[in-house]
């Protein structure tokens, strides 16, 4: 049964048929677009199977903590050639992103062996590692005993693999020689401008190029449109909000979070310069942001867009790939933009969020876990992601060096692997990593709220808040 | 007799009319978003006028969400069911419980009774997230962690301070005479507790059961830590709908008027005995 539908999988694999193709002679046999996924999810199976036992953890069975997001999708849809090829049985949690990292962190906390492996952030990380949380995955990565010849590590985006690595250490640089892996990157995200190019087009606009421009591109739009505002941007009293566009315009700059001075580490969000990028930033959201600003998370900032509120965004790349599906109604009038905010800076240096596989330290069976983790993270399971759902941003090279994958995302998303491909060099984590990063990143954006509704000057918060990180790291020891 | 004029009565119909738009607003908006699109919901203005779907309603009854990201499975259902299951047999429990403990509290002064009394009020006093790490950690201990009946377990945290509570002061308002006169006429403590005390503290009872299933069915916390993906109750589920690729706003609509329709039923049901149990519970002479 199925012989006929086993020999197109095969052809697939060796690319003598496309995807497209495949799906349409199996839809003609009559079956379902799953079944049509399924088929090349077997053909990347099969393709794995030729060079490493993959079999030799058969039988046994991993659980999965997930958050409901389009990368789960993606994995759930194809996991079938997991068990096909594995021998393995997957089963799995999902919970709303609202709620999840509450249920990860009870689950760690609490030493519970329910789940082998899960999603997380690359900043959670900072948190779940030096805790005992999570297990350094390099011994699996570096044993060929128990990792695939053709994983290939070193097909990760250099940025990316750096970023899911520290060494504990609160200040030292992420990925640097004693760094430790504690999560393989799944999939991510950079900060750049999406826009709606109806309204662009309409407003005789051009895509800014840096902070200036940015500004006045966006108050044009706001008093030119008619109604919808100049730039969405977070805004939300939370880590959030500094994280997305706001630290990679920051960043282009130059700036730090912290400084290791002596030692010891130092607010350094209060230089002249850092001092000069919040005034355009506060202006910015004053002249033409959203009317509820300090409410505003990603889900406010990326439906505005999708509904036609917002002229424009300063945030994940990814959030503007998703407003341009779906039932929005600016569904296919959406462009992509790189968006360096110094005009001086050779490039574009986006901080990023990447969403990651990690390793209970409470796992049942680690080594049927990296089983799991290995394929989901492969390069088969990635290009299965990235060509047929929304398992975008990719975070190895070889998927955005595919052309199947490529020409899918140029013909629907103008300008978007454009801005990849002018920011995936920059782009990587610009915090430094440490401890208190959830509590002060929070008061940070607290202090932005305060600037932007007037209740202290730029330079007086700017002041205050470096001084009240600075007595933090001092108590905690790290200033 | 007291007259009011007709200007105050019209002014007082106005008021009133303002309160109930005032609360009922949000309500009736929310029902008229679960007919809608998201397109339409998100329109710029807002219209009361749009075209009616029941798109929401049949992929939280089917199971199948189509959103930007493609069909995905949802288990709103199964979830609804968790909630009816979880706070129903919870309150149930208390109420067996409970009722014979108020009762014992309120007509039995022994030593250390106000102190034990006190102490399960306390339950109610401690956030859940300070007791929820050490609760997981017996909880994988005793093979209770992501089972039912751990679940109802801990919800008794939620249902019988609250039912203790309630249920003491009522029986304390019911004179302990018509007891005793059915004591003297030969009958047991129990058999006075049964057909004396029970059907004279019906209302308070009602009130409070009605309370306590408020109460664990708008509890998330409980379940999302002690319990897997399956076992989740729909206050956790009612937050799938919010994604990376887009707020669901029409099935986030139909999910609250599905999920508020038992409590909002029952409530109907019995707001009679809720406002009778209530005052006479909480005014003491």
């Amino acid at each position: 049964m199925y012989e006929k539908e086993k020999d197109l999988a095969r052809a697939l694999a060796r690319r003598s048929i496309s995807r497209r193709e495949l799906i349409d002679r199996v839809g003609k046999a009559g079956l379902s677009a799953s079944a049509a996924y399924y088929f090349m999810g077997r053909a990347g199976t099969e393709a794995m199977a030729q060079d490493f036992d993959w079999k030799q953890h058969a039988g046994k069975s991993v659980k999965l903590l997930l958050n409901k997001h389009p990368y789960a999708d993606a994995m759930i849809a194809n996991i079938q050639a997991f068990k096909d090829l594995t021998g393995m049985d997957v089963t799995y949690d999902v919970f709303p992103e609202d709620v999840y990292f509450d249920k990860v962190t009870a689950a760690l906390s609490s030493g519970s062996s329910e789940y082998d492996a899960f999603m997380t952030g690359a900043y959670m990380t900072w948190t779940y590692g030096p805790a005992g949380w999570a297990v350094d995955l390099a011994e699996f990565i570096n044993d060929p005993a128990k990792t695939a010849p053709n994983w290939n590590w070193d097909d990760f985006l250099p940025g990316l693999r750096a970023s899911t690595a520290w060494d504990g250490v609160p200040g030292s640089e992420l990925g640097s020689g004693d760094a430790k892996q504690w999560c393989i990157p799944w999939g991510f995200e950079l900060n750049n401008i999406s826009y709606n190019r109806v309204m662009f087009e309409k407003a005789g606009l051009a895509t800014p190029n840096n902070m200036s421009e940015l500004m006045e591109v966006a108050a044009k739009a706001q008093a030119d449109l008619g109604g919808p505002y100049g730039i969405g941007v977070r805004g939300s009293r939370s880590w959030a909000t500094i994280h997305p566009g706001f630290l990679s315009g920051y960043a282009n700059f130059d700036q730090k979070d912290l400084v290791m001075q002596d030692g010891v580490l130092k607010a350094a969000m209060n230089t002249d310069v850092s001092k000069s990028f919040h005034k355009d930033w506060v202006k910015m959201i004053q002249d033409s942001g959203p009317r509820d600003w300090s409410t505003y998370t990603w889900y406010q900032v990326g439906t505005d867009l999708g509904a036609g509120a917002s002229a424009m965004i300063f945030d994940a790349d990814i959030l503007g790939y998703f407003m341009n599906g779906g039932d929005n109604a600016e569904a296919g009038n959406l462009g992509y933009a790189a968006f360096a905010a110094n005009p001086e800076a050779s490039a574009p240096t986006p901080n990023v969020w990447i969403w990651s596989l990690a390793m209970s330290t409470y796992a049942k069976d680690k080594d049927a876990a990296w089983t799991f983790m290995q394929w989901a993270s492969s390069q088969e399971h990635a290009l299965f992601g990235a060509r047929e759902m929304d398992f975008v941003n990719p975070v190895r090279q070889s998927v955005w060096d595919d052309e199947a994958f490529t020409n899918r995302i140029k013909s629907n998303y103008p300008g978007y692997v454009e801005q990849f491909q002018a920011s995936a060099p920059g782009s990587k984590i610009y915090f430094t990593p440490q401890p208190l990063f959830f509590d002060l990143t929070t008061e940070w954006a607290s202090m932005l709220q305060q600037m932007v509704a007037n209740e202290v000057p730029v330079d007086e918060g700017l002041d205050q808040l470096a001084e009240s990180v600075d007595r933090q790291l001092k108590d905690a020891g790290l200033g | 007799m007291e007259h009011t004029s007709t200007l105050e009565r019209v002014l007082r119909g106005i008021a009133l009319s303002l309160i109930v738009l005032f609360f009922m607003f949000p309500l009736f908006w929310i029902f008229l978003m679960s007919f809608q699109t998201n397109e339409t919901i998100l329109r710029i203005p807002p219209s009361l006028f749009f075209e009616p779907t029941l798109g929401n309603y049949k992929a939280l009854i089917t199971g199948k969400l189509d959103t930007a990201a493609g069909s995905l499975d949802i288990a709103f259902m199964k979830n609804l069911w968790n909630s009816v299951l979880l706070s129903t047999s919870a309150v149930v429990l208390s109420l067996i419980l409970g009722v014979p403990a108020a009762y014992a509290f309120a007509r039995h002064k022994f030593r250390g009774s106000e102190d034990i009394a006190f102490t399960l009020l306390s339950f109610r006093f401690a956030p859940p997230l300070l007791v929820l790490l050490p609760l997981t950690i017996y909880f994988q201990q005793l093979g209770l962690a992501d089972t039912y009946v751990g679940l109802i377990w801990v919800y008794q945290l939620i249902c019988l301070p609250l039912i203790l509570w309630i249920v003491r002061g009522y029986f304390e308002d019911i004179s302990a005479d018509v007891e005793y006169a059915y004591r003297i006429a030969g009958h047991g403590w129990f058999a006075t507790f049964r057909k004396i005390a029970l059907p004279l503290a019906g209302p308070g009872i009602a009130a409070a059961g009605l309370l306590a299933f408020i109460f664990a069915w708008n509890n998330f916390v409980f379940a999302l830590v002690l319990a897997s993906a399956d076992k989740q109750p729909v206050t956790v589920a009612a937050l799938a709908f919010v994604t990376a690729s887009g707020i669901q706003y029409g099935q986030i609509a139909a999910g609250i008027v599905l999920s508020i329709t038992p409590t909002l039923a029952i409530a109907l049901y019995a707001q009679r005995y809720l406002v009778e149990g209530l005052s006479l519970g909480a005014v003491k002479g």
